[in-house]
């Protein structure tokens, strides 16, 4: 792989990857809610571009609905999938409290994938869809791969001055009070299981359009790309980045995408040092995060240039 | 004849709940007093299961004295891992107690990955013998974990409550700064936790390796319904573990009398989420004030 190619691929799938971390960022950090099953409404919006934009089924094919739709209906049904899963995962379990909402949260994720697993009918089970229907981009001139590294970064762009608004906004700040004190959010009148709802819901929305993106990218939607670690490597980038900087989050995901591609570019001669490879990749994310939470060097950052000022 | 198969389906899902109360106890147990979720618990599961697995067939150890120095073993890595990772950073809460112990599962889970790679692992033991109890069948192998689990329980139990040992674990898991005051060790008391829970962990490990072929991403599937039953339980609770076991257990495996069996994993969430809705703490919680 050359290196134009490598920094198109993380590019294209670290600015992807960033909006599930911004919308973490906006659910924990801000609204105090661990959401351990990020990837689902991913895989949402994943599968709804494709379900919309699929042709009829024809020869092996076991899915039931392919509409056959043009791609840009495709996107706004994966936005609508991703927050009609949110609904109904959010209105049972944002009432439970945080160890508790993070374990459904990922129950739900992994029951999900299970149900794309062995339900053929949704998406042809473990084979998944191939061929995912693309946009044409011929007609601005530019390279399909550059084209879909400018969508990833427009998204990841929009998605950010809409949540940096939202936070900015009255809105915001009583997001910022439950999350500091639920007590005093509610004695000033503030209704926090709706709030609650309705940021889980605002934030499922980029994650649904990421997701239809990433079929367009990858022209296949299956289980096996949708699973937990997905989301673990969100949280470790969101980790990474630091809680509360929505720039720090950002850098941190194309860092740790970046790490990941250049890893992945490495050829090498056998099977078994790929797969030793891998499993030392494994090990360097691990201990990166374990070292990040325990000294915590972002946060040290902060506190010392707040004391400057 | 359909009553029949119904109640050899009910038979594995008492086996199948007996081997989830035993990967489980540990990490209530963790949970209890430490206070923390420990992700990594299902990867030490792994770490049991691959080291019982090496003593067995590469060095031809009998499978006792395997399983023995594997459960060992297990025990004294969970305690290295606690002090080394965990101690340090528990002044930050336990949402990032439980944010790195996923990054201690990826690591120890990518070391084991690392040593064996990927294909399929059995022990050397003698085939299972399976006898026949009203028409009903079950082996040798699964007789043996519904009596560790027992077994297990029962001596946890007494632990817990007759030992001294165990009060202060007891204390220690409802009031710290108290048990401190009160002249417990505290080290003493957050050492035989660790050694308890991760020996757990081996010996569920260890059950694993018996009675399933092993596969190095074994422990990533387990740690799923670990936490299902966990939550069941209601977070930190110990017998209630035994009830909640037995429950996801027999309803997955009878699950696959009327329905597909791949959707077993997917009918312990469904459980779960069940009685969420309906018991927000889970089955031992106290009604929430």
């Amino acid at each position: 792989m050359n290196i134009e190619q490598l920094t198109l691929a993380i590019a294209t799938y670290g600015c992807l990857y960033a909006v599930m971390t911004l919308a973490l960022n906006l659910q924990y950090a801000r609204g105090g809610m661990i959401n351990f099953g990020v990837v689902a409404y991913f895989a949402a919006g994943a599968y709804a571009y494709a379900i919309v934009t699929q042709e009829a089924p024809s020869g092996l094919d076991q899915y039931l609905v392919g509409l056959d739709w043009p791609w840009w209906a495709g996107v706004i049904a994966a936005a609508l999938a991703s927050m009609a899963f949110a609904v109904l995962t959010g209105w049972p379990t944002l009432r439970l409290r945080g160890e508790y909402l993070a374990l459904t949260t990922f129950a739900f994720a992994e029951v999900f994938h299970s149900l794309l697993l062995n339900e053929r009918r949704i998406g042809n089970g473990s084979v998944g869809m191939a061929n995912v229907e693309q946009p044409d981009f011929s007609w601005i001139g530019l390279d399909e791969r550059v084209a879909y590294a400018f969508a990833a970064f427009t998204l990841m762009l929009i998605t950010m001055l809409v949540f940096r608004r939202i936070l900015a906004s009255p809105y915001g700040r009583a997001m910022d009070v439950i999350h500091d004190d639920e007590m005093a959010a509610q004695a000033i009148g503030k209704d926090i299981q709706r709030i609650r709802f309705e940021v889980f819901i605002i934030s499922a929305v980029p994650v649904g359009v990421a997701g239809a993106l990433f079929a367009m990218i990858t022209t296949l939607v299956a289980p096996s790309l949708f699973t937990a670690e997905v989301t673990f490597f969100v949280w470790i980038a969101l980790v990474l980045g630091g809680e509360r900087t929505i720039i720090g989050v950002v850098a941190a995901t194309l860092a740790l995408v970046g790490f990941q591609e250049l890893v992945r570019s490495i050829h090498f001669e056998t099977v078994r040092t790929a797969q030793i490879a891998a499993s030392v990749e494994h090990i360097m994310t691990g201990l990166i995060f374990i070292m990040i939470l325990r000294w915590q060097p972002f946060e040290r950052f902060r506190t010392r240039k707040e004391a400057a000022e | 004849m359909q009553m029949m198969v119904f109640m050899q389906f009910l038979l594995g899902g008492v086996v199948t709940g007996c081997f989830l109360i035993l990967a489980t106890i540990g990490f209530s147990l963790t949970r209890r007093v430490e206070g923390f979720l420990n992700i990594n618990h299902a990867e030490m599961l792994g770490v049991g299961a691959f080291v019982t697995w090496t003593l067995n067939t590469m060095l031809d150890w009998h499978i006792v004295p395997s399983a023995l120095v594997a459960i060992i073993v297990t025990a004294f890595g969970g305690l290295f891992i606690a002090r080394t990772v965990y101690d340090p950073i528990r002044r930050l809460g336990p949402a990032v107690l439980l944010i790195t112990s996923v990054g201690v599962a990826y690591v120890v889970g990518g070391l084991v990955d690392a040593v064996y790679g990927t294909g399929i692992f059995t022990l050397d033991i003698p085939l299972a013998t399976t006898y026949r109890f009203f028409g009903l069948r079950i082996t040798d192998y699964q007789m043996m974990v519904v009596a560790l689990a027992a077994l297990t329980s029962v001596s946890l139990a007494v632990f817990l409550n007759r030992t001294k040992m165990g009060l202060a674990v007891r204390a220690m898991a409802a009031n710290p700064e108290l048990a401190a005051s009160r002249g417990i060790d505290v080290r003493k008391t957050s050492r035989i936790t660790w050694l308890l829970s991760s020996g757990l962990a081996g010996l569920a490990g260890v059950m694993l390796a018996v009675i399933a072929t092993l596969s190095t991403d074994i422990a990533f599937h387990q740690i799923l319904k670990i936490l299902a039953v966990a939550i069941l339980a209601g977070l930190g609770s110990l017998y209630t573990v035994i009830l909640s076991g037995l429950m996801i257990g027999i309803a997955m495996d009878i699950s696959v009398f009327w329905i597909p069996a791949g959707y077993r994993p997917l009918i312990a969430f469904a459980v779960v989420i069940l009685v969420l809705l309906f018991r927000p703490d889970g089955l031992a919680g106290k009604r929430t004030s």
